[in-house]
């Protein structure tokens, strides 16, 4: 493992990791940036413009209400990756600490709480995600949280494990036997060393989020017109698929890249640190 | 085996309770709203009352659960807020378009998954088994309704091949019901087979590698033989166990599909509770497609058992 | 340097000769050489042993002459069955030789049986391989091999799946399978590992009685020197890939040539003793 360290940049190893960081990082940085850089206001009427196609002046045409298609999905994108973000800190924050709890406390604590998050997992995401909104209200932010709920139990498996492989570890028998606090113990011992498989998990979370968003926006359960959202957007393009197919293409195919970029970047993430496939 | 269906019967029983009043409170969680959004926003606070007592919610949550839970576990769904009408028997109309859309779907990423998957893991590390790595990376990135909408620009507008949406039953029509069920199906399945190419792969690589795969070609065996016969049962433990799972997750993500192609299926059914704020039906089409996917969790659990002779004896 | 081997005698050419064999995995950090220019033979009705140290490269080499070297193995060298060589023939023309006339018996008998296939079915695939049978014909076969390596009850028991046999009857089922077609080259690498001595101590005398009465030349693979002194006519010493020494066993035993077979007996020096109370 030490030569690792001399060895030249090993680009097999880290292709997906930039790869998908590049397609990531520049989906970010039009997010952050996006009244910057969007050349248009994505809510500037101009009915002198409806359902033009790919122009000079605007990229990837416009939308039934003469906007910028462009500038509406740059724009879109900015409310995605904060969904994401926050959804995907919405699990990883409680589901490590239930996690982390069920395995450092064990017994009745463990079975009770992870007999608990597995059932939350047999449920399939997107039905709980619409009966959640359903009593939340429909708001991006209803959205976000109810995505984040979804997220809990994926995570607490995760820190649950990951937690139990590092209470073995002698310094925390040490520290167990020293007399340290349990908060001071979880929080100075076991939480420093469960966070790098969390980070990666949260990689994988964030595509998820960006579909689910995307799912339930389309569905009219997330973000709310005129806002624009990558799942909204598609859905209107759907009344004009055969005149404009451009609101229909656009949308999605940013929906595809990000979640593309944040699979590879999770995957790569994830075998890069994997030291069985070092060698390979 | 009895012991271990027994078992398994009773976590799925308690899965379901539990399961059910996940629901019961999701939809819950925000009190009174239900009245409101079925009289809408200009409803007086007596008209508010007037409904809640009617339907029993001003009770506490705890007594409505327990009485919904009664009423299900007897098979009666309760009555749509919105139009009175018996939620049960719409449900069972309901259900056979959702188990049709979900098995069509489900044979058609299956018949993806599993040929290209297996043949990667012949091809390891070569270019056929990197070409469909890349394939299922990138179908696992697709939006199953982004999808959905580019096969109607394809094949609908373009084509004129396929009829946009709508059911026919199968025992009405059954070239029409197909020709309905072929693109909403598709865009369920080559999004789930992404992930089954994988486990696929995953599961052949490994069992391709074992021993006794060797032992199998020290005695002659032709390729074919060797991966028909020795490898195939063998990678098929694991791929079982995560397709069920894809399985339910499948029949769980058909609410945007059914949307999009307006099938009367139970997906679409939770949507129209949902808009309406109509929670018996929420409650009730929502809870049904949990509990199919929990059943079907249930059934691959026995039958994996079965699949694999070492666990089946070990119960006996 | 040529010193008299009895099986040589007579025969017209070695059932096996491998010839400055080398088996290479391709790694990162360069290649690895496993198995380095090793040269061996085993005459009709011979018993060879291989001995070395666990990673001295003597699956590989047995796995070079079956031509199943796991994925990413380079072969080099010279490998010949009976005069007829095995390295660069078709792959069909080698999986006919494969269980018909050169037949491995794996070192983990456990994980080299397919745990969804009766072990039945398995010990009659050679035959359904390569010999147009019915399946009634090859049933009773399958019988008849599981009561010679001392099944007990094989009717019933060829309907079982591997994990309801024991440890030292799937090595059995194992090696009933090498014999199935009576071939002309037996490579057993490690088949008694892990047996107690009189399991193990029936094993050996049946692969004695195959040598005997079926006429096929055996390359025994062990790391157990007592197994190699009771039952094997000539011995080959590996270490790190390369073949140290080779002699007749009794000499080998006696006076060691090289260092590192004399680290071997000194060892183990009970299979001396052993070995000396029997002559
Ligand atoms: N698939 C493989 N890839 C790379 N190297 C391998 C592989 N299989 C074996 N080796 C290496 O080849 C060398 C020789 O292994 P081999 O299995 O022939 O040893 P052996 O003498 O049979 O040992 P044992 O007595 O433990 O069975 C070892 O250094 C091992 O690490
Ligand atoms: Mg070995």
């Amino acid at each position: 493992m030490t030569t690792a360290a001399r060895k030249p940049f090993n680009w097999r190893r880290w292709r997906l990791v930039v790869t998908g960081g590049t397609i990531v990082g520049t989906i970010m940085l039009l997010a952050i940036l996006a009244p910057w850089v969007a050349p248009y206001s994505p809510f500037d009427l101009n009915v002198a413009q409806m359902l033009k196609g790919p122009s000079a002046a605007h990229l990837l045409g416009t939308d039934e209400l003469g906007r910028d298609v462009l500038s509406r999905v740059i724009h879109a994108a900015r409310l995605s990756m904060m969904v994401a973000v926050l959804a995907s800190l919405v699990g990883l924050v409680f589901g490590t600490l239930i996690g982390t709890l069920a395995a450092y406390f064990g017994g009745i604590v463990d079975l009770v709480l992870m007999r608990l998050m597995e059932i939350l997992f047999s449920f399939p995401a997107i039905l709980l995600a619409i009966v959640l909104m359903a009593s939340l209200g429909t708001s991006i932010f209803n959205a976000m949280i109810a995505i984040g709920i979804i997220f809990i139990p994926g995570f607490a498996r995760l820190a649950r494990a990951t937690a139990e492989s590092v209470l073995r570890q002698q310094y925390v028998e040490q520290a167990r036997a020293i007399g340290m606090s349990h908060t001071r113990i979880l929080v100075r011992e076991i939480l420093p060393n469960i966070l790098a498989p969390l980070l990666v998990e949260a990689a994988v979370a964030f595509s998820y989020a960006v579909l689910l968003e995307s799912a339930l926006s389309f569905l009219g359960l997330g973000a709310q017109p005129p806002d624009p959202s990558w799942g909204n957007m598609l859905n209107t393009g759907r009344g004009f698929m055969g005149v404009a197919p451009w609101l229909s293409i656009v949308p999605g195919a940013a929906i595809f890249l990000t979640v593309l970029g944040f699979n590879m970047l999770g995957d790569g993430l994830r075998d890069a640190f994997d030291p069985q496939l070092r060698d390979e | 085996m009895r012991g271990l269906i027994l078992s398994r019967l009773a976590a799925f029983a308690l899965t379901l309770i539990v399961a059910s009043s996940i629901l019961f409170v999701a939809v819950n969680v925000v009190p009174g709203s239900a009245a409101r959004s079925a009289l809408g926003i200009d409803a007086t606070p007596q008209a508010l009352a007037r409904f809640e007592a009617q339907h029993g919610l001003d009770r506490p949550l705890v007594v409505q659960y327990a009485e919904w839970l009664g009423k299900t576990f007897t098979g009666d769904f309760g009555k749509s807020f919105q139009n009175g009408v018996d939620v049960g028997p719409e449900l069972l109309r309901r259900l056979p378009v959702t188990l049709e859309l979900a098995i069509f779907a489900f044979i058609i990423a299956n018949l993806i998954a599993l040929p290209l998957g297996a043949f990667a893991a012949m091809r390891h590390q070569r270019a056929a088994d990197k070409g469909i790595s890349l394939l299922a990376s990138l179908l696992g990135a697709v939006p199953n309704f982004w999808l959905a909408t580019l096969l109607v620009m394809v094949l609908t507008l373009h084509f004129r091949l396929l009829p946009p949406g709508g059911y026919t039953p199968f025992t009405v029509n059954p070239v029409m019901n197909l020709k309905q069920m072929i693109m909403p199906a598709l865009s369920l399945g080559i999004v789930s087979s992404a992930l089954l190419i994988r486990i696929m792969r995953t599961a052949m690589i490994e069992v391709l590698s074992s021993d006794y795969i060797r032992t199998a070609r020290a005695k002659g065996a032709k390729e074919g033989i060797v991966v028909m016969r020795h490898a195939i049962r063998n990678a098929m433990t694991p791929y079982v166990n995560v397709a069920a799972v894809e399985f339910g997750f499948l029949f769980g993500s058909v609410v945007v599909i059914e949307d999009i192609f307006l099938l009367p299926g139970i997906g679409s059914f939770v949507l129209v509770g949902i808009i309406n704020r109509d929670y018996p039906v929420l409650l009730a089409s929502a809870l049904t497609i949990t509990l199919v996917v929990l059943i079907i969790n249930l059934i691959v659990d026995i039958v994996v058992g079965r699949l694999d002779p070492r666990r089946v004896t070990r119960h006996q | 340097m040529s010193e008299f081997r009895p099986h040589a005698q007579g025969a017209a050419r070695p059932a096996l000769a491998i010839r400055d064999l080398t088996v290479d995995f391709q790694r990162r950090s360069g290649a690895l050489r496993t198995v380095d220019k090793v040269s061996l033979d085993v005459w009709p009705k011979e018993i060879v042993g291989v001995i070395g140290e666990s990673g001295s490269g003597k699956t590989m080499t047995a796995l070079s002459a079956m031509r199943l070297l796991p994925h990413g193995a380079r072969i080099g060298g010279a490998i010949a069955l009976g005069g007829r060589d095995l390295v660069d023939i078709g792959e069909s023309e080698m999986r006919a030789l494969r269980g018909d006339r050169i037949a491995l018996i794996p070192q983990d008998a456990m994980q080299s049986l397919n745990p969804t296939m009766r072990v039945g079915r398995q010990v009659g695939e050679p035959y359904e391989f390569h010999r147009k049978q019915s399946y009634g014909a090859i049933w009773s076969k399958v019988v008849e091999l599981l009561r010679a390596v001392k099944i007990a009850d094989p009717e019933t028991r060829a309907r079982d799946y591997p994990h309801q046999f024991s440890g030292g009857m799937q090595q059995r089922a194992m090696i009933a399978m090498g014999l199935a077609l009576d071939p002309e080259l037996i490579i057993a690498d490690e088949p008694t590992t892990a047996l107690d001595v009189t399991v193990q101590a029936r094993i050996l005398k049946l692969l004695r009685d195959i040598r005997d009465e079926r006429g096929s030349a055996i390359l025994f693979i062990t790391h157990e020197l007592g197994i190699v002194a009771e039952l094997c006519d000539w011995v080959y010493v590996m270490k790190d890939g390369k073949v140290v020494e080779d002699g007749p066993v009794k000499r080998i035993f006696e006076a060691p040539k090289a260092d590192y077979t004399r680290m071997l007996l000194e060892a183990t020096p009970s299979i001396h003793r052993r070995k000396g109370a029997k002559r």
